[in-house]
């Protein structure tokens, strides 16, 4: 489960809400909660919340406005975006400055390098645990034994994203068994793997051709909530690297079908290799299996396609994903075609500019 | 690869097995003798062969002697024409004899594949060549001795450092460490490839135990290999002075590894220079960039070194190179 800033927004405002409510009134309860859905949707500030309320909703609008719009936008709404959603995080800060979300998020927008940004995730990874735990820890006991348990969950869920940020960051650096240290000791704290660090995780392990520690990794999906199997697309591209690697050609081949399988229709993602930016809140919640998941993973993994000395540029793996794609599946050549600049014809084509992606 | 002395040592060799019996000193009177006038031991298309593909070695990097005069689309061309020729020129010592193996590697590597392809044509010469013939170390203990297995060895390396191009680091160190098993005293230079498979692997342990064997015998690969392991394992303060010795070792490793600069493939094999030479760390940061450019900000990290910098920069005053 990816975390999802509106839906946690929602959450903090509920069970703050719940905790204010009379006790021993059911009737009233009830009745209570019919009115919140209206008033945080049209009147949230007549809501009862804290400082670190509000700077999580404004985490959470800046959030959107990063992750979600400014992908998408224009050129000249752009800059506009951007500076909207850095006096969002600053205000955030200067409401709660513990909102590690909006600090790290800051951070990630002005860190003059990829080591900056990990050095300072590293650096403050222990102290952001240590805030965390004492919200967990001041958590009221109300006697709803649920109500706690979120409580406590929302409490330590900008740890796990100060975490799976820094695994993700040192990947990127090449820093891959760093990168499994900080996977590691987050999948330890949460088992459930609320943040997904797993797809890092199977990718470093790539790195490092890992494949005991790859395969260990794939038997504990079993503690994952919402249950899934090990056939994510992270998981599908770190094994067919594996192969190809091991120079396996026609595992790496049947590891690649098996992987268009698992994401029917969206072959073509595989052809054009999109590098997007990360998201600064978390990576993006998208449906499981969907075409933009395996857009993402492609993306993610970057780190493995464009290894090696090939001329394409495209790396030894991603000319080869590519390549083998576009041969099995003609129609997904068709639709990258459309979609952009193949990579194959730059050059035959004097007027293609830019890359595939 | 000397190919001149090989064929020396082959012609000179394949006497002595005719001749039967012949002593020590014998042998390198034979020796002097095939080395003033070559051509006249060559007596079999196995010579043939290999003394066709050594003159077309020779002929290849004479015509590159003037290539810094050339402006990049005409390099780009010369070198085009100059690959062609080589690569014809091997098919003419594959004539001579089609299991001279030096000749199929050679033109597997002209045609300037990319790692996948590069990879695939020579496994297979390998596969060919081990069916006829498996690598074994002979009666000195080390294959290097005797000379008509140099070309496996030569082989054995290519494959190695294709892996490391493709990013087949596991494979690469499986080959390389085959390689020095195969021939201790490792002239091809498995250690090299293996010391920088090890710093991408971040197998620090590997690269301890590599490191230990060869104690004393400090190079541009092993430095630098150390300096990336370091740093990607965050140990900072280490990997700077890693970088000091890297930086130290070798004249301009500075301004090779700031301002690296086109390498010709290795025709087969890693080209011998003077050990702490300004070449010898340009051939180190050329085989290591693919590692390089997998720690996006790690050349950054070395030029914010002001004593790095400003040797990088010093090399190029004093030798008129652009900075």
């Amino acid at each position: 489960m990816a975390f999802d800033p509106r839906r946690e927004d929602y959450q903090r405002l509920a069970l703050r809400y719940a905790q204010s409510l009379p006790k021993g009134n059911p009737v009233a309860a009830a009745k209570a909660f019919t009115d919140f859905g209206r008033r945080f949707a049209r009147d949230r500030d007549t809501l009862p919340q804290s400082d670190a309320d509000r700077a999580f909703h404004l985490v959470a609008v800046a959030a959107e406005i990063i992750d979600y719009q400014l992908p998408f936008s224009s050129e000249d709404r752009a800059d506009a975006l951007i500076n909207r959603g850095r006096d969002l995080l600053d205000e955030a800060i200067s409401l709660d400055p513990k909102c590690h979300d909006a600090i790290r998020m800051r951070a990630s927008r002005v860190s003059p390098s990829f080591d900056a940004q990990f050095t300072f995730l590293q650096e403050g990874a222990d102290e952001v645990l240590a805030s965390c735990q004492a919200v967990r820890d001041a958590v009221p006991n109300d006697g709803d034994d649920e109500r706690i348990a979120l409580g406590r969950d929302i409490a330590l869920r900008p740890y796990r994203r100060w975490m799976a940020a820094l695994a993700e960051e040192a990947l990127i650096c090449g820093r891959n068994r760093s990168c499994i240290e900080t996977g590691e000791r987050l999948l330890q704290q949460d088992p459930s793997d609320q943040a997904d660090v797993r797809f890092t995780l199977a990718l470093a392990y790539a790195k490092l051709e890992d494949e005991a520690s790859l395969d260990a990794l794939a038997k504990r999906y079993g503690a994952i909530v919402p249950s899934r199997p090990a056939d994510d697309a992270w998981m599908g591209i770190a094994r067919l690297a594996l192969a190809h690697k091991a120079h396996d050609m026609s595992l790496a081949r049947q590891l690649l079908e098996h992987l268009i399988a698992v994401y029917p229709g969206c072959a073509s993602a595989l052809i054009t290799q999109t590098e997007l930016p990360d998201g600064v809140f978390a990576r993006l919640a998208v449906p499981p299996y969907s075409e933009d998941e395996l857009i993402l993973a492609v993306s993610e993994a970057t780190v493995l396609l464009q290894e090696g000395d090939d001329k394409s540029g495209r790396g030894v793996l991603g000319s080869w994903v590519a390549r083998t794609t576009a041969k099995l599946y003609p129609e997904a050549l068709a639709e990258a075609q459309e979609l952009s600049a193949p990579y194959y014809q730059q050059g035959k084509k004097g007027t293609q500019d830019g890359d595939a992606s | 690869m000397n190919g001149r002395e090989e064929l020396v040592l082959r012609c000179a060799q394949r006497r002595r097995e005719k001749i039967g019996t012949l002593s020590d000193e014998g042998f390198a009177e034979l020796c002097l003798a095939v080395r003033e006038n070559p051509a006249a031991f060559v007596d079999s298309p196995e010579q043939a062969s290999f003394a066709t593909l050594v003159g077309a070695l020779d002929a290849f990097h004479r015509a590159g002697a003037d290539d810094d005069l050339l402006d990049d689309e005409e390099f780009r061309a010369a070198r085009e024409r100059r690959l062609q020729t080589l690569s014809a020129a091997c098919d003419q010592a594959l004539s001579q004899d089609g299991g001279c193996l030096d000749a199929q590697l050679v033109q597997v590597l002209a045609a300037d594949l990319d790692p996948d392809d590069r990879l695939d044509a020579l496994l297979e010469i390998e596969a060919k060549a081990d069916e006829a013939n498996e690598l074994t170390l002979g009666s000195t203990g080390d294959a290097w001795d005797d000379v008509f297995t140099r070309p496996r060895l030569r082989l054995w390396d290519a494959i190695a450092r294709t892996c490391l191009a493709g990013g087949r680091y596991r494979m690469a160190l499986d080959v390389s460490r085959g390689l020095m098993a195969a021939s201790p005293k490792d002239q091809v230079g498995g250690r090299l490839t293996a010391a920088l498979a090890l710093a991408r692997l971040e197998d620090e342990e590997g690269f301890n135990e590599l490191d230990a064997r060869l104690a004393g015998r400090e190079n541009s690969w092993l430095n630098l290999g150390r300096t990336i392991l370091l740093y990607k394992l965050g140990r900072m303060n280490a990997a700077r002075r890693a970088l000091r010795g890297y930086g130290e070792l070798c004249e301009g490793a500075a301004y090779a590894l700031l301002r690296p600069t086109f390498v010709e493939i290795y025709l087969p094999d890693r080209p011998e220079v003077p050990a702490g030479g300004f070449e010898e760390a340009t051939f180190a940061v050329h085989e290591a960039e693919p590692i390089i450019a997998d720690v996006p900000d790690f050349i950054a990290w070395t030029d914010a070194f002001p004593w790095f910098h400003a040797s990088g920069e010093a090399y190029a005053e004093e030798n008129g190179y652009d900075w």
